[in-house]
Order: C-alpha cells, then structure tokens, then sequence
C-alpha cells in the first residue's frame, strides 16, 4: 500500500512511518500542507493519512484542493473532536476521521478498510493451518475434528480468522461482534476471547489465537517459536 | 447610544405632561373661542333689534335720514361696528361698499360671514329683511362686527399657551431628572454592593436588607448565581484535583517503569514487558482523556446526535449479550422486566454505552450467581431504565453523589492497575441521561442497590 502521511509534529510522523513501514507499505512524508499539498497532487496514493491542523495550508484546505482534481482516499487527523470538526471534513470530502489520540491499531484498521473497500467478494471459506471456517455454515473444524461454537463465538472467530495477521484491539472486537460503539473498559472480551481460545486452541497444535499485551488479539499460524503467551487474560 | 433610565424616565415624564397640558389647553381654547363667538353674536343681536326697531316703525324719507344719522353715529371711527342697508330704491340704500355687499350677500336672512373686499377686514354678519311701510320699499338690513379683535385674542391666548406648556414640560422634565436620579440611587448602592465582590470572596452575598422591595427579586436572583457560581467554582477546583490525582498513577508507572527497565542492560523480552506495561498505562490515560472530553461536551449541553427510533427491550438485549461470556463466567443472570413493548427514540451507542456501564457494575459489585435485573418503566414522558443488583447497601449520603466524575463511595479504595473503573463510569451514565433529556437516580436499601437512567420519550 502507497501512502503519504501529512503531518507536522515530529513524533508521530516518525511512529507512523516506522509502523506503517513495518506493516509493508510505503511511506512519505510530509511536514507541512505545502509540501503535502504537492506530493498528494503530483503522486498516486493509495491513501494519504491527513493532519487537520498543519502549518503552510491546513488539513482542510489541502483537502478541498486535493479532491478537485482527484479521489485519493483520506483519513483525516483532528485533535479537536469537535462535531463541526468532523462534519466538516467529512463535507470536504474526507474518508474517514481519526480524533486524537487514537491508537495506530485503529489507524492500521482504518488503513486497510478504506484498501478493501471495493474489493471482490469474500470467499465463503476460511483456512488457517488447519482450522477451517466454512463462512455460509458458520461451522469451524480443527483437522477433522469439529468444533462446536455459540453464535457469538462463531461470530468472534470470524471477525478473528477474516483479518488474520491484524492485530485487534478490545474495542474494535467488541464493535465488529457485538457493535458496541464505545470504549467499554470491561473484559468481555478478555473473557470471550479466553473462551473461544479454549475450544479452538487448547489440545490443538499450532496455537492460532494470540494475545498481544496492551495491544489486542491476532489470529494467525506462526512459526513455532515456543514463545506463545497462552491465556494472558 | 446606551438606554439611560434616568433619560427615559425623563422622555415620558416630558411625553405625558406635553400631552396633559395639550389636552387641557385645546379645551380652554375651544371654550375662548365659543364664549368670544356668542359674545359676538349677541353684540350683533343688540344692535340689529336696535336698528330694525328704529327702521321698522317710520316709512318717510325724513325718518330715513335721521336714521342714517343715527347709524352714522352708531358706526365707531375705528369701524368695527358696521351698518348696511340694502333696497331696491336707490334712496334707501346705506353702508360702504354697497356694490360689493349686494353681490355677497345675497343669501338668507341670518349669521355669516365677510371679507370687505377691499380692506381685506373680516366681519362677522346677521342680517334680517324689513318688509315696505310707507315710501320705503322692503329693506334688508346688515349688521356687521369685525373680528380683528377677536382673532387677536384668539391668537395670543395660544401664543401665551404653547409658550406655556413648553416651558411647563421643560420644568417637567428637570423635575423629573431630579426624581430619576433619586429613584435610582438603590441602584447605585445594588451596584456600589456589586463592585465590592471579589474573585476570591466567592461566599459575599448582596445585603437585601439595605435595598428597597423592588430590587428584592434581581437581588435574590443574583444572590442565587452567586451561590451556584461558588458551587461550581469548588466543583472544578475538586475535580481539578481529581484528574491530576487519576493521571498521576499511570504517569508515575510509566515515568517509574521506563526508568527501571532503562537503568541497566535488559533482553529485549524485558524491554518488551515494559514497553507492553507503558501501553496498558497509556491506553488508561487515553480511555480518561476521551471520557473526559465526552463529559465536557455533554457539560457544555451537546445534545444526542445521530437519533434514531429503537425498541428499548431490544437494545437492553443486546448489551446483555455483550455481556454474556462474563454473565456465564461468575454466573450470574439478567433479567428483563417492566414495559417490554417501549419505544424511545435514542443514539443507540450511547444507550448502550449507559447501560453497560450499569451493567458492569452491577456484576462487578456483586458477587458470583447473583441475579440481576433491568428493568424498563415508562413514567411521566420518560423511560427510565434501572438495574438492580444485590449488593452491599449504599449509605443514603452517597447515592446523589455516585453520578459525580471520580466519586468513590470509598474513597481509599482504588482500583489501579484494573482496566474498568476509573471513577467516570456513572458520570458517562448521568451525561448520556442529560444528552437525551433525561436523569439518573440511584436507590440503596435491603441488600438491594438499583441505579437506574431515563431518556425522553418519543
């Protein structure tokens, strides 16, 4: 994925970058609306990533100006959470908006929702190692043994396997699962996740369902490295 | 330009005494000028029955020439009496300017008016006909009074009038400077009183005892922003304390941790461990960041966007079944009770942002198997929706202040290090309840505790 970050304070361009790097995508820079301004109009984006307030021309004129010429996915950076704010640059033509502070894994979410917008049909069947997920069914197995699963935790195991690889956070789960909108500072999640980990993981080899501390949960088959961190929660 | 009261004050004392005395001056002029008119007519009266007597009685020429001596006589040198006799025999005719006096006055017998054509003097007429006796033929008598003298008194009385009346509304008007000024000076003292608070006085009250009735309700009104403007100033102080004392303990983890885990060389699965920690702090600092934006904005009366009509059994199911891995783990049930058919119209994320942080300290504050119970009454242009859970009875001291930002009921007891509870849950409850144009309430008592929010109805 292409992507041009405009923003002014040094730290976060310099996380963001490091990140979305890492992420495998490829990442400019652009410290003011000016330089931003030129980059977004001269280069072919696949998203650019916008800070509302910047010197030189801000966020939302360098937006205006962009989306005369051009459809270049945008997810606008404020830090006023403002109602006007957001209207606004929704009405300007942004994307999506992001309120400071976010976290990058929401970013990262964003990122690749506004990348598969438009994308062809999800296949009706999923495979990770040798956990299968047949989508239309909403039945799981383990090899050839089946796994008997509530709605619910059909639904959490969905979400999980269809963004293997990607990092989720609590919030984002419990909005994907339940569409609980909102930071909600309990742990369902730890909980559900605790126990959808245990019928699908434990007596099974590789473990597929991770913890990452403070961060989320990530379905994926790894290496086996023996460095699993098996029910944090 | 300002209002000035003492200036408006002045205007209508100004406005109503130029009206009175305009009022009373067109009745005394009215009543002038008909008294000067009968006056007139009755001067004119006199000397037409005068005349017509001394007309009437002789028919020969001789007579008719004593007569016009004597009318000759009558007529003063200034002319402001007047004769005229008009006939169809020239030699019966008398008065100046005949020819002029046959073509005006032509009409009927009785008052009128005429303007002498050439000296422009204004008369006011009676005239009578005398019917022929004798060698005089049928005659017409005129007698005239001129009116020069009482258009002069006319026009001095509403001279000396108006001059009057404007002076007396001047008068008027520095009178009633006089009295605005001393009927303000209340206000000057409410204002002097005003003055004299300061910032850091915040209890001062005006003194109502010094001050007359009327001013008694701004007083009291001001007196009573006063108070709530103290309230809410030891309100923010306090809850200024607080948020430094709950960003105190993630910062002081985070400052503390990194300075260990940088202090000595470290694998960097250590390094990892403290970087993990450090987020856990930050993603707390973030959660309290966000709520309190949330709380400022509903503080400063942002009302519920994004409405939509919802069926509010519905909506307590669903965050129930968020709820249920949690629900299953320590046991505990939830049931739904009250009106199940109730419809409101609402944001549905934030309902269900209030209602989880009910539910979630209710199972919190619980212990395991427990029951609870939402339940879900419509009353009085509200649905109120309370949840019950069975628990340590709340002292009634506390329970109105369980929906203040950061209140503990007890207050050594703090969760750190827990991810929940940072003190602003039912504060979230209390700003989603106002966003929707409702309240909270909260009740204690046999081992049963119930907190419970409305929204508005439809």
């Amino acid at each position: 994925m292409k992507l041009l970050i405009v923003e002014d304070e040094p730290k976060t361009a310099e996380y963001l970058h490091k990140g979305l790097v890492e992420q495998g995508c490829a990442v400019d820079i652009a410290r003011n609306g000016v330089d931003g301004q030129h980059l977004a109009l001269v280069h072919d984006y696949d998203v650019i990533v916008l800070d509302a307030m910047l010197p030189g021309v801000d966020g939302f004129t360098l937006l205006r100006t962009l989306r005369a010429v051009k459809q270049t996915p945008v997810i606008m950076l404020t830090a006023r959470d403002s109602i006007e704010d957001r209207v606004r640059g929704l009405q300007d033509g942004a994307d999506d908006y992001l309120v400071k502070p976010f976290s990058f894994l929401e970013l990262l979410a964003r990122l690749q929702a506004l990348q598969r917008r438009g994308r062809a049909q999800e296949p009706a069947q999923l495979k990770i190692a040798n956990l299968q997920i047949d989508l239309i069914a909403r039945k799981a197995w383990r090899g050839s043994e089946r796994i008997d699963l509530s709605a619910k935790e059909f639904a959490l195991l969905a979400v999980l396997a269809r963004r293997q690889g990607e990092i989720l956070s609590k919030t984002a789960i419990a909005e994907l699962v339940w569409d609980m909108n909102f930071d909600s500072n309990t742990n369902v999640v730890e909980v559900a996740i605790k126990r959808l980990r245990a019928k699908i993981d434990n007596g099974f080899s590789p473990k597929l369902l991770h913890t990452i501390r403070g961060m989320g949960y990530v379905m994926e088959a790894r290496e086996a490295t023996g460095q699993d961190e098996e029910s944090t929660s | 330009m300002r209002r000035s009261i003492t200036w408006r004050l002045v205007l209508m004392f100004a406005f109503a005494a130029l009206a009175m005395f305009t009022l009373v001056g067109a009745a005394l002029y009215g009543v002038l000028e008909r008294e000067l008119t009968r006056h007139q007519n009755e001067d004119l009266n006199t000397n037409l029955q005068n005349m017509r007597y001394s007309i009437e009685r002789f028919g020969d020429l001789e007579h008719w020439q004593r007569l016009q001596v004597k009318m000759d006589t009558l007529t003063p040198a200034d002319g402001s009496v007047r004769f005229w006799v008009l006939s169809d025999d020239p030699r019966f005719l008398y008065g100046k300017g005949l020819d002029e006096m046959e073509r005006v006055n032509q009409g009927e017998a009785g008052h009128g008016m005429l303007t002498l054509p050439i000296t422009g003097r204004r008369y006011r007429t009676l005239s009578m006909r005398i019917g022929a006796l004798a060698d005089r033929p049928p005659v017409r008598l005129i007698v005239g009074v001129d009116t020069a003298p009482y258009e002069h008194t006319l026009r001095a009385f509403l001279i000396a009038l108006t001059g009057l009346t404007l002076v007396a509304v001047a008068l008027v008007m520095a009178l009633g400077w006089w009295i605005a000024r001393i009927g303000l000076r209340p206000l000057q003292r409410l204002s002097e009183q005003a003055r004299a608070l300061r910032p850091n006085t915040l209890s001062q009250r005006l003194q109502l005892e010094s001050l007359p009735v009327e001013l008694e309700d701004l007083t009291v009104a001001f007196n009573g922003a006063l108070g709530r403007l103290e309230e809410a100033w030891q309100q923010l102080e306090g809850f200024n304390a607080d948020v430094a004392h709950e960003l105190r303990t993630p910062l002081a983890n985070l400052i503390g941790g990194t300075q260990v885990a940088l202090s000595r060389p470290r694998s960097a699965s250590e390094f990892q461990d403290t970087l993990q920690s450090n987020l856990e702090e930050l993603e707390r600092l973030r959660s309290i960041v966000n709520d309190m934006l949330f709380l400022a904005r509903a503080d400063q009366g942002e009302a519920a966007t994004g409405l939509t009509a919802a069926d509010v059994a519905h909506e307590v199911e669903m965050t129930i079944e968020f709820f249920e891995p949690l629900l299953d783990e320590t046991g505990t049930t939830v049931a739904i009770e009250g009106e199940l058919r109730a419809q409101a119209t609402m944001n549905i994320a934030l309902f269900r942002r209030a209602l989880s942080n009910l539910l979630q300290n209710a199972i919190a504050h619980s212990a395991a198997g427990a029951r609870l119970v939402v339940t879900i009454t419509p009353r009085s242009g509200a649905i109120w929706i309370a949840v019950a859970n069975p628990g340590k009875t709340i002292a009634e001291t506390h329970l109105p202040r369980l929906f203040d930002r950061f209140y503990r009921v007890d207050s050594s007891r703090r969760d750190a290090g827990e991810v929940h509870g940072h003190g602003l849950g039912l504060a979230i409850v209390k700003a989603v309840a106002t966003m929707h144009g409702g309240a909270t309430q909260a009740t204690s008592g046999d081992g049963v505790t119930t907190i419970a929010f409305s929204i508005a109805s439809a």
